[in-house]
């Protein structure tokens, strides 16, 4: 039988394409989430500051 | 820790590569083409474990309305659907060389479909209902009902006239394969199941940050 080595590249390619895009896609999101949160945490760092003053 | 398992799942995949194009042979009826199987039958194996883990977590949630459990099978079901998609589309191309068709309504092909739209509609149940832990219990309820068409999945060929071949390694009396190509898929066994569990580590780690997010 022919080696037809086109549809190994074509199986091996595409699940090279899909995976690496699901772990981009984890990796984005996982960096928004984080950012967003230390956003947060220093915005309720600053409205404390303001709320009591120092001297 | 999970930089560690991201290198050792990374050098998982490299070795699983290697055997299957450099150590495993050529097999003497498919040729090369048979290369597939160390990517789709893994991919496969994957899905089983995907949404048997959603069943057990599922039960968890119900019984002890546990979030961590909820999380672990709703990151569990998107990556078992990832590799369920990806099992699909990697049997298609294989179908074709060796079966002159890309795709027929045979009962394994069928059945796995199935099993692919059914969680595909598990994820989309958790999209639509907008009180977090009403969607939780309904998906909960879903992931373990769906969960009994796995074994339908598995045991299709024997139950039915397919043009599937029956399992290869999971199955009564002595094995038929060579060595070498049984040691070449258990490499890429276990290199997609260390990519299983750090896919869903990182999936249930963002489900996480979105819960705190939104809350």
């Amino acid at each position: 039988m022919a080696d037809n080595w086109s549809f190994v590249f074509a199986a091996y390619g595409l699940a090279v394409v899909v995976l690496t895009a699901y772990w981009r896609f984890l990796v984005r999101r996982e960096r928004e989430l984080s950012e967003g949160s230390q956003v947060l945490r220093e915005g309720s760092g600053m409205s404390e500051q303001a709320r009591h003053p120092s001297p | 820790m999970r930089s560690l398992l991201g290198g050792v799942t990374l050098a998982g995949l490299v070795a699983g590569l290697v055997m299957g194009f450099a150590i495993a042979p050529r097999e003497a009826t498919q040729g090369n083409v048979q290369r597939i199987m160390y990517l789709h039958v893994p991919s496969v194996w994957v899905a089983y474990l995907a949404f048997a883990v959603v069943l057990v977590a599922s039960i968890v949630y119900l019984v002890r309305r546990a979030e961590a459990a909820d999380r672990l099978a709703h990151a569990s079901a998107e990556v078992g659907v990832l590799f369920t998609g990806l099992t699909i589309a990697t049997g298609s191309i294989w179908g074709k060389p060796t079966w002159g068709t890309w795709w027929t309504w045979d009962a394994r092909l069928t059945t796995v479909s199935i099993l692919f739209v059914m969680y595909l509609g598990y994820l989309l149940l958790r999209g639509m209902i907008e009180d977090r832990e009403r969607g939780a219990r309904f998906a909960a309820v879903l992931g373990i009902v769906a969960a009994f068409n796995i074994p339908l999945v598995h045991f299709s060929v024997y139950w039915w006239r397919t043009l599937h071949q029956p399992p290869s390694l999971v199955k009564p009396g002595p094995g038929t394969m060579p060595g070498i190509i049984v040691t070449a898929l258990l490499v890429n066994f276990a290199a997609f199941t260390l990519l299983y569990a750090y896919f869903v580590t990182r999936r249930a780690r963002v489900l996480r940050l979105e819960a705190e997010a939104e809350a």
